[in-house]
């Protein structure tokens, strides 16, 4: 069965309930003009914010974060200023210096700098972010191979300067909150996908 | 021309080209791990392999010659799974660790292994114990090698140290040094090159850049007149320094060309300047007031015009006595022969049957010649005759006759060997005659070379199709230099050697073609450009002006080879530039290589602007580097002087010669380069000089005095000692006869 759904007509016609509000004139003389400023200090509207705030106030329902004291929970995959974790068993850094942030990086704002070290292996000398440029996308986090750069929760980065730089040791976990096993991992952006470990496929060992 | 068909398509080989060569011209992709264009093949991976409907299972392609009707198919299902299973046993515990290797992004074995879709290990084998090895400037770690022996077949046929092999032993096989607990070799570097892993690589690069963040720049290098080419790869260095722009490595083209271990580890000669107006005012006016310019050839063509422009302008003289040595041998040369060039060239080397070494001591001189020496005498047997007063224990792997001749008496052994060379050809009556009056006897007394030492060369050589006679530096800066030049250019004329010149700087063949060159006598206000002055200027020593290094200029070189060569900056220079000074004083151009297309077209320059240029070589190997310079007549009126009596040389002789990878005043500032200063002697130099190993002597020159430390060299014979150049008189070497008798004083005992 065809229905034909009944619109309202609200184009403006001579019949429809549209009217012309009707504006006071502007005042034009001084007089008109103190007349006006009197009537509008004087009417109870003030007083009928204030109330609004007495009442809210006398309830003691306080929605107001407390900030900086306090900060709002913020989402798994927020992406703030970033960290350098390490490794929990033996504290050696994560990061292998493979360069792969440094390439992926889309404002170009992460350096680094590697040398081999007296083990033969690689070390990486300098890390260091420019927060005047970086835009938290986090495809430094997610192109990590080994999770060693994740984007923590700090969001605060005001600074004197328009490039303020993080370098590594601002961003790398100290050894004595690794030891206290106070490094965070943080489930957002880089960390392993759950069921991750049913996907890796085993290699046959001879030993 | 042999007809075949590929994958049923008809193709075309040239008669000794592989399947695997015509397969390439023609467009095919065969893949290999192992292969190499320049060496013989590996025939390791087995990754090339073909089916024939002529052969039964599968051939390789790399080694095998098509035959007529031929037809070969490259990528069958079966083929793509016996390539497919290779690809996995490469990949059997390879490490995982492309993230921290040097070649990931650059490697073959990851480009292969993604080409193949290996994604898993379906073997296993139990791990070895691999340590990792430090030789030197060269690091290697044998779990990342792939044993595909692309370094040991460098190593031997083309740079002929012989240095490393391949130790067999199943999966606990590695590359080992020859004979000898450590890698001792010349560091050249091209076992780094072509490395197709991480397995070999240079140790002061290791872990210092990825492949991706080099910036690369094609250049040609700057230390001798062969002209490699090569690519500077620059990155900026760490926040901490700066962050400026310097160069991490040199690499090339490994699979068309050399490069030896100057020009692979030697170049970070560059200094930076500021601009000083005070001092640039000072430079201009010094000009001004010159009465001569002192310059080395360490400078590009376009440099050495705006000099030849000044000198027009001003009047003054220009001093290069290494480059007129060079100018007056080839002039003498051209006289006889009505060229300005010679025929040979590093490419007819390779080529050749038969190579004569003369008067030039090649291994430290100019590897690339003892590069192409080894690949004629590696790849077509060349017959190797090497004459020089002093045995060279680099060649002896490759010199199939060694000719010792005294010190002095190259103009005697010139004469003769183009008596014997010129034997039976149809001479002109007045050379005939010339060569019939010589006085053998005298000569071959003199120069203490027998008869029958030429009659073995002229019988080595008149059974090969290709031969090339090439000159030392040695010759180019004897007295009697243009007599030489003269019987050299007969030989040429009248025989089918081809002859080759080692000049002996990166740019002296520029420098002879371009500038008017004036005999030095010194005088008052000298300006010296990398070389000494009244003033001076450049980016050797300390000068007072700084110019920049020629790894930070752009312009061409003309090499041995007669090739104009075009190079780039690789890293910038803040300061004034010699076209600065040049616009100051009046000549106008915008760049330095505004110049280029000016390079004189009388001498063979064809006029190419700078940007016009390649320099690079096809995926065939087509070199498209510059160009040619036109071989040019000119007026034939050399006359042949009689042989001067031969000098005798006795008592304490010593021969300017570098050290391996030594070369010039820019090498000697190089990180990782051995800079040994030593006088090197035999034993029975040390007792002809009354000193012992470890002396600290004093050696009195006709001009000048030096002290360095003596060393007993055991490879070394003969009562010749060598000393170095590099690290002397913003280190030129060509400037005067190589040899020279010298007084020796052990420090300490005079009175």
């Amino acid at each position: 069965m065809h229905h034909e759904e009944v619109f309202t007509n609200r184009n403006v016609t001579e019949s429809s309930a549209y009217y012309y509000v009707d504006i006071e004139s502007y005042p034009t003389t001084g007089w008109d003009k103190f007349k006006q400023v009197v009537r509008r200090t004087f009417s109870g509207e003030l007083f009928i914010g204030l109330w609004v705030v007495m009442r809210e106030m006398i309830k003691f329902d306080i929605h107001t974060v407390q900030y900086p004291k306090e900060k709002l929970p913020l989402g798994p995959r927020y992406r703030a200023v970033h960290k350098l974790l390490r490794l929990w068993e033996s504290g050696y850094e994560r990061c292998i210096g493979c360069g792969l942030c440094e390439k992926i990086c889309i404002s170009d704002c992460i350096r680094m700098d590697t040398r081999i070290d007296e083990n033969s292996r690689k070390e990486v000398t300098e890390y260091s972010i420019n927060l005047g440029r970086c835009i938290f996308c986090g495809y430094c986090a997610e192109v990590c191979p080994e999770l060693a750069i994740v984007h923590g929760p700090r969001y605060e980065n005001a600074s004197e300067q328009r490039a303020h730089f993080v370098i590594k040791d601002d961003m790398l976990t100290p050894l004595d909150l690794l030891k206290a096993g106070a490094q965070e991992e943080y489930p957002g952006f880089g960390a392993i996908i759950p069921g991750s470990d049913d996907a890796v496929k085993k290699t046959p060992l001879a030993y | 021309m042999i007809n075949f068909t590929i994958n049923g398509q008809n193709v075309t080989a040239l008669k000794g080209e592989t399947i695997l060569q015509a397969a390439r011209k023609a467009g095919f992709y065969i893949p290999t791990m192992c292969y190499l264009e320049k060496t013989t093949p590996c025939a390791s991976c087995r990754l090339c392999v073909v089916e024939t409907d002529k052969t039964d299972g599968f051939i390789l392609s790399c080694q095998t010659p098509p035959t007529e009707g031929l037809a070969v198919t490259i990528d069958s299902d079966a083929l793509k799974t016996e390539r497919t299973n290779i690809m996995r046993l490469y990949n059997v515990n390879h490490p995982l660790e492309c993230g921290v290797c040097d070649k990931s992004g650059a490697c073959d074995l990851q480009n292969k292994t993604l080409e193949f879709g290996i994604s898993s290990q379906h073997f296993s084998a139990k791990e070895q114990h691999r340590t990792i090895e430090h030789w030197g400037l060269i690091n290697y770690d044998p779990s990342l090698c792939i044993l595909c022996e692309k370094c040991v077949h460098v190593c031997n046929e083309i740079i002929g140290d012989d240095a490393i092999e391949l130790k067999f032993g199943g999966y606990k096989s590695s590359v080992i040094p020859k004979n000898s607990d450590t890698l001792d070799c010349t560091f050249c570097g091209e076992c780094i090159a072509v490395c197709p892993v991480g397995a070999l690589v240079s140790s002061n690069f290791q872990y210092s850049a990825n492949a991706w963040e080099l910036t690369q720049i094609p250049a040609t290098c700057a230390h001798c007149s062969a002209g490699c080419a090569l690519t500077y790869e620059v990155r900026h260095t760490s926040n901490t320094v700066g962050a400026i722009p310097k160069i991490y490595r040199v690499t090339n083209d490994f699979e068309h060309t050399t490069l030896c271990g100057a020009g692979r580890f030697g170049f970070d000669f560059n200094v930076n300047g500021t601009k000083d107006p005070k001092m640039f005012a000072k430079a201009v006016a010094a000009i001004q007031s010159a009465t001569a310019i002192r310059f080395s050839s360490l400078i590009t063509n376009e440099e050495a015009l705006i000099l030849q422009k000044l000198k027009e302008k001003f009047g003054f003289k220009l001093y290069n006595e290494e480059a007129r040595a060079y100018q007056q041998f080839m002039n003498a040369y051209g006289s006889m022969c009505g060229k300005t060039g010679c025929g040979g060239t590093l490419e007819a080397i390779k080529q050749s049957d038969a190579v004569i070494l003369l008067g030039g001591r090649i291994s430290s001189d100019n590897p690339a010649v003892r590069y192409a020496v080894t690949t004629a005498a590696r790849h077509r047997g060349a017959k190797v005759m090497y004459m020089h007063p002093l045995e060279d224990e680099l060649l002896q792997n490759v010199v199939t006759q060694y000719v010792k001749y005294e010190v002095g008496t190259e103009e005697g052994v010139v004469a003769m060997l183009a008596k014997t060379l010129l034997e039976g050809c149809d001479l002109s009556n007045e050379i005939r005659e010339f060569l019939d009056e010589l006085d053998e006897g005298y000569l071959c007394a003199e120069s203490n070379v027998g008869d029958e030492e030429f009659s073995r060369i002229a019988k080595s050589s008149l059974r090969a199709k290709q031969k090339t006679l090439v000159i030392g530096s040695d010759l180019l800066s004897h007295k009697r230099a243009e007599n030489i030049a003269r019987l050299c250019a007969l030989i040429e004329m009248y025989t089918d050697f081809s002859i080759v010149v080692v000049a002996p700087s990166v740019n002296t063949v520029g420098v002879s073609l371009i500038c008017e060159l004036d005999t030095d006598i010194g005088g008052a206000n000298i300006v010296g450009y990398n070389a000494e002055g009244d003033f001076t200027m450049g980016s050797l020593g300390n000068p007072e002006l700084l110019l920049p290094s020629l790894n930070s200029q752009e312009g061409t070189f003309v090499s041995m080879n007669a090739q104009v060569l075009p190079t780039n900056v690789a890293v910038g220079f803040d300061g004034y530039t010699l076209n600065d000074i040049a616009n100051a004083l009046g000549l106008n151009a915008q760049y330095t290589i505004d110049y280029t297309p000016q390079l004189p077209r009388d001498k063979g320059f064809n006029g190419t602007p700078f940007d016009d240029l390649g320099n690079f070589y096809t995926a065939l190997g087509e070199d498209r580097r510059g160009y040619i310079l036109k071989n040019t007549d000119v007026e034939i009126n050399g006359v042949l002087e009689e042989i001067n009596d031969l000098p005798e040389f006795n008592g304490t002789v010593v021969y300017r010669c570098n050290p391996i990878n030594q070369f010039n005043g820019y090498t000697a500032q190089t990180k990782q380069l051995e800079k040994d200063a030593t006088l090197r002697g035999s034993t029975q130099f040390a007792a002809a000089a009354k000193i012992a190993d470890g002396d600290k002597i004093r050696i009195e020159f006709a001009k000048g005095v030096q002290e360095r430390v003596f060393v007993i060299d055991s490879t070394l014979k003969g009562t010749v000692a060598l000393v170095p150049t590099y690290d002397v008189a913003l280190g030129s070497l060509g400037e005067q006869y190589r040899f020279e008798k010298v007084k020796i004083i052990k420090m300490g005992s005079e009175s």
